[in-house]
């Protein structure tokens, strides 16, 4: 075993074709550890430094001044209610789905997976946008409940449940898509040997199969925990009207409010925020302790529930209803809105124009210049990631020591850091990088290219590092064998390997940084909104009808992007990989 | 065998060891290969067969020790020639083919970029590629692409894209493991052929030891680092040398006793004479007979010999293997369908088979 793990890392260091640069190991190492505790660690270690500093001096002057206020208090104690019920609401949507799509017999699964992930590509703010045209008062929500008899209330979205409602559906896809492989993975026959040991469907599903999928269920509630911990937006489109502040927000009052202590003020605030997204690291930590998986190497895509062909359509409806209500309606319910002339009127022919579209796109000049702004954004922070994340996955997979998994980890931070708390790192790593010198990049465009890139790099890294592991080794041995050095190796057998999982990573990026709404909110300047800022701005102004029209060609671009990356990646499958 | 020239060693090891930190997979390996040879390395897994070869390949270096190829050391502790500048081709385990070229690419891959074959006109380049399809019997299937193939075909392109470059040496790392039975012995001859045609040397990697004795020239059985024995495939099999060898290769019992005068006198039976039939040295030191399984027959009880009882039959189909337990000790005794039967628990005698005559003789060349 022990030789075998070796070889294979001797072999791995045979790949990429940079060797000579290395020569100096350690200096480069030395380096490059340094380069990235600079851009990624010490912007957070200098925001819990600053809560702990008053004017030169050691302080926790701003600790007991916060943890004094009531306010403080409400504030986390909305953050907790609301965090547990949308993380238990993500974690059984999520677990009921991946469980069915993964166990139980039922056409269009493809389709589904599909409809699953939507909230999940379209940014949770214009979905929280969507669901207010869907509930409001000309929406369809409204009309049906109207036709039905009783005095029946359209709910009230600006509320904690309404919170809750939306954080649970826009993180239910990323708990579906940690379980759904730990589901297909768990091996048939641990199954059939419980029921050959006499144990009933239901026991074998609660003393086998979810023991099993364990890991993946903690490890998907871990992120939907922490995705509802760092969101911005739905708590800000639905929490600030109605006087509900979280920490993400509350965050951003500080900031946003100024005063002379409000950066320390947030400070405080967000090194509270992390503690909190610690202990949900700590707990999913916890459960995963004892748990050991045995998994069959490749997942069973075939279903091992069969249902009677009436239960099947039966729940094949219930599951199609669920989805089309709680992805698509909303997005068609804004889409139409966004049409009607004036807000407030109703839904009727006579008052369906273009005019928000004409405002938007010709009147005010904003929002054509945030679109100009964030495409610029996402491609710089896309290129930047593309080159230095599949390097740094390079050197991972190459060197896999301690030093590139410290990187790495060094790495992770700003992506895990709730995205208030990481633009507020930004704002205090930026303004005055060395203390005394203020090169003027807090205030640019400059510091949203750097927070982008900080923040996203991890993802490409994910995508380029899961891509280089899934090569075998002897596809490169194979081309060096046949006389293949550097440069050709990349490109004949390497790159057209790799190129969908680098692609793929690239394309994540590209998308949350075009939809950023959190970081941007905070790291804008004037000149320099993003697309997010500006449906934010005319949210806040009450300018709903702009925004949800704005948000639609949005989504429309954001969809016909992802059709198109579909038809290429099948066109790819089948030209280049033969469909394997 | 089939050797071809015999102008000498090609290749030379000299005290090669690999050492993963404190782990050793190799320890000072000597080998020297002959131009032309067909040399199988056998082993059980983690014997540092994989580790031998890829040395030979140039995908690491040696610990201690070089290696020397065509004149030239192409591998000291201190240097390694990497692989893409040796005059080699390999035939992998899982075949290792890129699942984004057709067939004509694999081939025509080599022949643009290998050492041996850079400076060629595009139209000596087509000729190579349609000789070596030919040769492998792949001429129609070109334009496809390796998802399309079946398991053997694979395996033939494979086989194609490393000697169309015409190498000195082909490695081969377990190139039939990856087959089913029946395509197994059908590749065995495609190689065999193939190593006739090309004259390349070839080094294959195997933990099978029937495919070992089978097609390779030579034979270098290796154990936990170590070279075991170089020897033919005969000698290896009737002429074990150590006892590693003698179970791993001929499933030998390794019966205890005393050696006097050229004869065996077995523990359980001080009664019993056995001839030598060519009995390594260390073993007459040690006082063991190696005896292969073939080489002994049950009788119904008989005064002289030694007594035992049947405890499984398994019938093979052209013979059935016994295994008989002997005060203590368990015998596989592997007897011909035509000699007469024996069920568990039956009370027998086992003796020793005289040979036609010593297989000292038959080896002896």
């Amino acid at each position: 075993m022990i030789i075998k793990q070796r070889m294979a890392e001797e072999r791995r260091k045979g790949l990429p074709p940079f060797s000579l640069f290395f020569q100096n190991k350690n200096f480069y190492k030395g380096i490059g550890l340094l380069a990235v505790f600079l851009l990624f660690l010490l912007p957070v270690l200098r925001l819990i430094w600053l809560s702990f500093v008053n004017e030169g001096s050691l302080t926790f002057g701003y600790y007991s001044e916060i943890l004094r206020e009531q306010a403080t208090w409400a504030t986390v104690r909305n953050t907790l209610v609301i965090v547990m019920g949308s993380t238990i609401l993500a974690l059984v949507l999520g677990v009921a789905f991946s469980w069915i799509v993964a166990y139980v017999q039922i056409r269009g699964k493809r389709a589904m997976q599909l409809f699953i992930f939507l909230p999940f590509i379209i940014p949770s703010y214009i979905t929280t946008l969507a669901w207010t045209q869907f509930f409001g008062g000309a929406g369809p929500v409204a009309a049906i409940l109207a036709l039905l008899p009783g005095n029946l209330q359209v709910p009230n979205l600006y509320s904690i449940g309404g919170i809750i409602l939306l954080l649970g559906l826009s993180h239910y896809p990323l708990v579906f898509l940690f379980t759904v492989n730990v589901f297909r993975k768990i091996p048939r026959d641990l199954e059939e040997a419980a029921a050959t040991s006499g144990l009933s469907k239901k026991q074998t599903l609660r003393k086998v199969v979810l023991p099993l999928a364990l890991p993946g269920i903690a490890s998907g509630g871990l992120i939907a925990f922490l995705s509802n911990l760092d969101n911005f937006g739905i708590p800000a489109f639905l929490g600030t009207p109605s006087n509900i502040r979280v920490l993400s927000t509350y965050i951003y009052e500080q900031v946003v409010g100024f005063g002379p202590e409000a950066f320390s003020r947030a400070a405080v605030l967000s090194v509270m925020l992390g503690v909190i997204a610690l202990f949900g690291t700590l707990l999913q930590w916890f459960l995963l302790r004892r748990s050991r998986v045995t998994e069959t190497v490749r997942g069973d895509m075939s279903p091992r529930i069969f249902l009677k062909p009436v239960r099947q359509t039966l729940l094949e409806i219930g599951l199609w209803t669920f989805l089309l209500v709680t992805s698509l309606m909303p997005l068609v319910a804004m889409g139409a809105l966004s049409l009607i002339s004036a807000y407030g009127v109703p839904f009727e022919w006579g008052n369906l124009s273009l005019k928000n579209y004409e405002y938007v796109f010709f009147t005010d000049m904003k929002p054509l210049a945030a679109l100009s702004n964030s495409l610029g954004l996402a491609i710089v922070t896309m290129a930047i990631c593309l080159v230095l994340g599949t390097l740094f996955a390079c050197l991972r997979f190459k060197f896999p020591g301690w030093s590139t998994k410290t990187a790495e980890l060094f790495i992770t931070i700003p992506y895990a850091l709730p995205g208030t708390v990481f633009a507020l790192c930004m704002i205090f790593m930026w303004m005055e990088p060395v203390p005394g010198w203020n090169p003027g990049i807090y205030g640019t465009a400059l510091i949203l290219f750097i927070a982008y890139a900080t923040r996203f790099m991890v993802l490409q890294i994910r995508g380029s590092y899961t891509a280089l592991l899934q090569i075998d080794p002897s596809m490169d041995e194979a081309a060096r064998i046949s006389g293949a050095t550097g440069w050709v190796r990349w490109r004949k057998v390497l790159l057209p390997l790799l190129f969908p999982g680098i692609l793929s990573g690239a394309l994540l990026v590209f998308l949350m940084a075009l939809t950023e709404l959190t970081v941007s909110s905070l790291l804008w300047s004037s000149g320099t909104e993003t697309v997010g800022v500006v449906i934010f701005g005319y949210e806040q102004a009450g300018y709903s009808t702009y925004s949800t029209a704005f948000s639609t060609v949005l989504v429309l671009g954001i969809l016909l992007g992802g059709l198109l990356f579909m038809a290429l990646g099948k066109l790819w499958d089948r030209k280049v990989l033969k469909a394997k | 065998m089939g050797q071809k020239g015999a102008e000498g060693e090609m290749i030379e090891l000299v005290g090669v060891s690999k050492k993963y930190g404190s782990f050793t997979a190799l320890h000072e390996v000597d080998l020297e290969i002959e131009q032309g040879e067909f040399i199988a390395i056998l082993g059980p897994s983690g014997c540092g067969k994989t580790t031998l070869l890829k040395l030979l390949a140039g995908f690491m270096g040696p610990t201690d020790g070089f290696i020397v190829m065509d004149d030239s050391t192409v591998a000291s502790a201190k240097r390694v020639t990497p692989p893409e500048k040796r005059n080699i081709g390999m035939v992998f385990q899982s075949f290792a083919l890129w699942p984004h070229m057709t067939i004509a690419d694999h081939i025509k891959f080599p022949l643009d970029h290998h050492p041996n074959r850079k400076k060629e006109s595009r139209q000596e380049v087509q000729e190579r590629m349609g000789e070596v399809l030919r040769l492998v019997g792949l001429d129609s299937f070109s334009d496809r692409y390796p998802s399309e193939l079946s398991g053997g075909q694979k395996q033939r392109v494979a086989l194609a894209r490393a000697i169309a470059p015409k190498p000195n040496l082909m490695l081969m790392d377990e190139p039939f493991s990856a087959l089913d039975v029946e395509l197994r012995m059908e590749m065995r001859k495609e190689i065999q052929k193939l190593h006739r045609e090309t004259g390349a040397s070839i080094v294959f990697v195997t933990h099978d030891q029937g495919e070992a004795l089978a097609i390779a020239d030579r034979i270098v059985v290796m154990n936990q680092g170590r070279i075991e024995q170089i020897a033919s495939p005969e000698m290896i099999y009737t002429r074990p040398e150590t006892e590693f060898v003698a179970t791993f290769v001929g499933k030998c019992n390794l019966v205890k006793g005393q050696w006097q005068d050229g004869s065996f006198i077995p523990k359980i039976n001080p009664h019993c004479l056995w001839p030598d039939l060519g009995v390594a040295k260390t073993f007459k030191k040690n006082g063991i007979y190696p005896v292969r399984p073939e080489q002994l027959q049950l009788s119904m009880v008989a005064l002289n010999g030694v007594h035992g009882r049947v405890t499984f039959v398994q019938y093979q189909g052209h013979e059935i293997h016994y295994t008989v337990e002997i005060s203590g000790e368990t015998w596989t005794v592997h007897e011909s369908v035509y000699s007469p039967r024996f069920y568990v628990g039956d009370e027998v005698t086992v003796g020793l088979k005289k040979a036609v005559k010593p297989e000292k003789v038959l080896v002896s060349n």
